[in-house]
This record gives structure tokens, sequence and C-alpha cells, in this order.
């Protein structure tokens, strides 16, 4: 069972470097802060990019979990 | 008992190279070493040249083309430095268990196949892909590669805006993408052994080519292999160090690539100081055709998100959309060169220019470190500011 619970779902599935960065990005806009994002990806980059990217922008990289098929990236709007 | 340490201290050792990703910098050290023993040996690094030669011998065949292509498909340096890099990052996804038939939204495959193209078209007028006509380049002290340089800001500006706009205005179909059935198999078990199967074929080759008196281009083979190794496991992205300090604000990929021509510049100056290679060793084109091949091939690296040697490490590791831009740079590139850009329509855009000719060796260094400094700290100061960031 999931560990966080997101408040919107980003499917970027399917979708290589770097538009589920650039997603993520416009997606964390309409959230408040608090509020939590899940990123669903298949890029293996994502992985690092998502934490740099979270870190850089004050936003909290909560984690990540393996899912059938594909990664679920958890961040929570700073 | 110690047996089990042994083990033990060789899976650890077995992670952190092919479980974590190495930093970004440490890539660029690497491929400045690589891409300087490269020039060494015999032929510096590029990517676009290869694809070239894919795609001059599939016109061939296909009898488009009436004269045999000058370079061998399996036995020329700039087929074997491509090839190398494909299958060394290949071997490397595998070995790092991130090999995956990876499809994408037809919107995006579109992409793939549209930035491949103006790829193709652009590496052509700047003399190399970004490894080539601005990398390799610069490091050669060819005046091309700071015009390239400048042309791919203005391509990666262009095409993140044109990236921008899509996300507002198109909506691409997410992927229905079932989990792959992997047919029994546990797949992410094999794969490390597929891809030391696949290192020990590469060695294997430049091997059997040595036999056959090509061991110089057999030695191009395994650095190409090491170049993708080393290429992939960073996840090395010369697209990056354009794109990311207007996207994000990062700048991890500027400094890296910024770091590495500054080495790879001094390593290639004493080389051809020494005499051990010709002064001219990849000086060419014009700064016009740097500065327009540039734009156009930074606007083709944004859609396709991978450049030359980008395309290639992640068709590497079985993206499908990285894939068509590949095949498209390698057919686009042949067509446009053997058509339209000539040697002698190149030449009329002007003359290739050597930076020591114009103010020696030492000013030379000097010069190339301070644009790279320039840009570096400009992007450090973006990464705090934000200042330059656009979306």
């Amino acid at each position: 069972m999931a560990e966080w619970t997101p408040d919107e779902v980003l499917d970027a599935r399917g979708l290589s470097c770097p538009m589920p960065v650039l997603k993520t990005k416009k997606a964390l806009k309409n959230l408040k802060p608090g509020q939590i994002l899940e990123i669903q990806g298949t890029d293996p980059g994502t992985r690092n990019d998502l934490p740099a990217f979270a870190e850089r922008s004050g936003d909290e990289f909560l984690g990540e979990e393996q899912r059938d098929g594909y990664m679920s990236f958890f961040v929570k709007k700073g | 008992m110690a047996e089990s340490v042994l083990v033990d201290r060789f899976k650890q050792g077995y992670q952190a190279v092919f479980e974590r990703n190495w930093p970004f910098w440490v890539g660029g050290v690497l491929l400045a070493f690589l891409g300087t023993l490269a020039l060494a040996w015999g032929r510096p690094w590029g990517v676009a040249g290869g694809l070239r030669v894919w795609g001059d011998w599939f016109f061939y065949a296909i009898g488009l083309y009436e004269q045999a292509p000058g370079f061998s498909l399996f036995l020329s340096e700039p087929a074997v430095l491509t090839w190398g890099l494909l299958f060394g990052a290949f071997a490397s996804a595998l070995l790092s268990r991130q090999f995956s038939i990876q499809m994408a939204p037809n919107w995006e495959l579109l992409k793939g196949f549209a930035g491949g193209i103006l790829m193709g078209v652009g590496s052509v007028m700047s003399g190399g892909c970004n490894v080539g006509g601005f990398y390799t380049a610069l490091a050669a002290g060819s005046i091309s590669g700071f015009a390239m340089m400048v042309g791919l800001l203005l391509g990666a500006l262009i095409g993140l805006k044109y990236l921008m706009w899509e996300m507002e205005n198109v909506t691409v179909k997410p992927l229905k993408e079932k989990p792959a059935s992997s047919g029994g198999v546990d797949w992410k078990k094999i794969q490390p052994w597929l891809g030391a199967l696949c290192f020990l074929a590469l060695i294997l080759w430049a091997y059997g080519l040595s036999f056959q008196a090509y061991t110089e281009v057999g030695v191009l083979l395994l650095l190409g292999a090491a170049i993708g190794l080393v290429i992939q496991r960073v996840r090395f992205c010369f697209v990056r160090a354009f794109r990311d300090p207007f996207m994000t604000g990062e700048a991890v990929a500027t400094r890296a690539v910024a770091l590495s021509v500054m080495i790879s510049f001094v390593g290639f100056m004493m080389i051809k100081w020494a005499g051990l290679q010709p002064e001219m060793t990849y000086v060419y084109h014009h700064w016009i055709g740097g500065l327009v091949g540039g734009a156009v091939f930074g606007v083709g690296m944004l859609l396709s998100g991978g450049c030359g040697s980008g395309s290639v490490w992640r068709a590497g590791e079985g993206q499908i959309k990285l894939i068509i831009a590949v095949i498209m740079f390698a057919l686009s590139n042949s067509l446009f060169k053997h058509y339209i850009f000539t040697n002698q329509a190149a030449q009329a855009w002007g003359q290739p220019y050597f930076l020591p000719h114009a103010m020696g060796y030492f000013w030379a260094i000097i010069l190339v470190c301070l644009v790279m400094t320039v840009w570096w700290a400009v992007m450090a100061w973006n990464e705090e500011t934000d200042k330059l960031t656009m979306v």
C-alpha cells in the first residue's frame, strides 16, 4: 500500500527526459504548500532528476515506490 | 568464510559501479580523458560521423547512391566510434539492469522523428553533433566550436520555448502501458550476465580486428565502448548543459561540460603542439556553419531530448523515441551532406580556423578557459537567482 496519499497524480509514463521534470514543475505550481504530488514515470533518469529538482525548488522529495511496470515518485510542495 | 567476504566485497563494488549513477563531474573528467586518448591514438571522439556512415551505407544498399561510401561500415574509424558508443551503452544498461524496450506516446515519437532530422541537418552544417561540432571541435581549437556553442544556446532557448508552448496547448494522450510480460524468466537477473557477454563480444571484436591489421580501428572501438559505459552510468547529457539552466535553473551539467572542455582543450593542445597529430585535425568549418548548424541542432536536441551522443546511449537503453531519433539523424545527415551541403558548399561558407594560429597556444588556452569559466559562472549565478530561468 502507498505510504503517501497524493492530492494530485501526474501520469508521465512513457515520457523521456526532460518532460517528466518539466511537467512536475508545472503541476506543482497548481498545488498548495503541503500538498503531495505523485509522479508516475518509466524513464530511468527521473529517479535522479526529481530529487535533485525538488532540492533546488524548495519542495520535498518524499520517496519512490516500484509499481507494476513503472515507478511512482512523491513530492511534497514546499 | 574468507570466500563469502570476497563475494560480499565484490557485490558492494558492483553496486557502487552499476547500481548508483556516477556524479556528473566524474563523467566530465573521464570523457575529457577518453577523448584525449582517442585523439592521441588516431581520431578524436565524434558521433555524427559514424551515424553518417550508417546512413550512407543504407542509401547505397537501396540503390540511391551510386558509389560505395568512402568509409567502411565496420572497419572505419568514425563508424566504430559510434558502434562502440551504442554497444557500450547497451552493455552498460544491461549491467545496471536498466535496459528495457520503452514505448512512448505517438506525439513523443513524432518529436523524436523531427528532432532527429533537425539534428542530422544541423550537424552537417556545423561539422558534427554536440560532440564533434562543439565539444571536440572546441577542444581541437576550431573557432567553429565557439560558434556552435552560441548556436546551441540559441537553439536550446527556441526549443525550450516550444516545449513550454506544447505543455499548454498540446494534450498528449498518456501511454496505456501494460506491464511487460517476461515469459516466466527473471529478466532483471539475466541482464548483468548479458551485459558482461556484450562487453566480452566487443573485446573479441577488437581482438579480431587486430588480427586483420586493423588494430588502430579496434582500439577506437574499445574507446567508444568505454565512452558508452561512462556516459550511460553518469547519464551524461550535453543537452542538459545548455537547457537546464533555463528550465530548472540547475547548472550541474553546465559545470561538468565546461570543466570537461577545459581539460580536453589542454590535452588536445599538448598533443597538437608536440606534433603527435596535425594541428588542423578536427579543425574545420567556418563559424557561420557552426552558428546556423548549432541553432538548428539545438532545436532538434530539445525536441528529441538527446543530442548526438545522448540519443545514441538512450537508444542503447531501449528507448523507442531515441531509436527513431538516431535513425532519422543518420538518414537526414547522409542525404543533406550528399545532395545539398557537400564539401564544396561547405567551403563556400569560409575557411577553417585554428585558434592558436591567431594568438599562440598560451593565449588560446587562456581564452578557452576564460570562456568556459564565464559560461559556468553565469549559470552558477543563475542557479542562485533564477534570473534566466524561463519555465
